[in-house]
């Protein structure tokens, strides 16, 4: 009693989904860094964030455009003096 | 310390409104986080006056820092400004192999000392400026000049 191989075909598919997740997910990360290895456990100090006043990696997008792009100009794009960020909260009293 | 942070901020604002004009102008620095990691040293080694004198005046400003310490803050941004320039000048090639690698291994400062030595003699060399990290023992090797780095993915000797 030999089983049928067209009762191995959704088995074959799932598994190759799971080939295309993670080609996928790997090439969502390789292009949202840049080509670099991705940053991890990052604090508030380095993360990336435009809602949440956030530092490190959140200058360097308003300084070079890109998310992990790095510059070693010495002085700042026209413009950057007043792209900074102030802190908001609500009033608790 | 000098002012209250906000506490759960949700959300935030960008003011375009520019400096007024009897403030003196002084040019943002422009360099990114990772070259600034690479150099924080040596700023810290030219600039350490310049810096504590900012904060005693933020200290002692009680509050009002950002208005009455925008002469000392602008002394902090020219000098770090200048070691930035020199490092450019003088150890491009050094400087911008040590960032990379920082950029590459999550901004761990461990994992690149081999780029961190040359980059150091270098910066020594031309500019004369030394990497001390404060507060390090009399006793012991600082921790950037010692052969095995415990943590880093090849901890055996790094150069």
């Amino acid at each position: 009693m030999g089983v049928p191989f067209e009762a191995l075909i959704p088995y074959g598919i799932i598994i190759g989904m799971f080939g295309v997740t993670g080609i996928g997910m790997g090439a969502v990360k390789y292009f949202s860094n840049d080509g670099k290895q991705a940053r991890w456990n990052r604090d508030l100090w380095d993360r990336f964030g435009l809602t949440i006043l956030q530092q490190m990696m959140e200058r360097d997008y308003r300084l070079t455009g890109t998310k992990r792009g790095q510059s070693t100009n010495v002085v700042a794009p026209k413009g950057f003096e007043v792209s900074n960020p102030w802190k908001l909260e609500k009033r608790i009293y | 310390m000098s002012r209250r942070e906000p506490q759960f901020n949700q959300q935030i604002l960008v003011d375009t409104t520019p400096m007024p004009d009897h403030i003196p102008k002084v040019d943002e620095i422009g360099t990114t986080s990772a070259p600034l990691t690479s150099a924080a040293y040596f700023i810290g080694d030219r600039c350490k006056a310049f810096n504590d004198d900012y904060m005693k005046c933020k200290v002692e400003a009680n509050g009002r820092g950002e208005l009455e310490c925008l002469k000392e803050g602008r002394k902090v941004t020219r000098c770090a400004a200048s070691v930035l320039k020199d490092i450019n000048t003088h150890c491009l090639q050094q400087f911008n192999a040590h960032w990379e690698c920082l950029e590459n291994n999550n901004h761990r400062l461990w994992e690149c000392r081999k780029a961190e030595m040359n980059l150091n003699s270098c910066v020594f060399e031309k500019l004369g400026l030394k990497k001390t990290i404060p507060g390090t023992p009399e006793n012991v090797v600082p921790v950037h000049l010692r052969p095995k780095q415990q943590y880093a993915q090849y901890s055996g000797p790094q150069y």
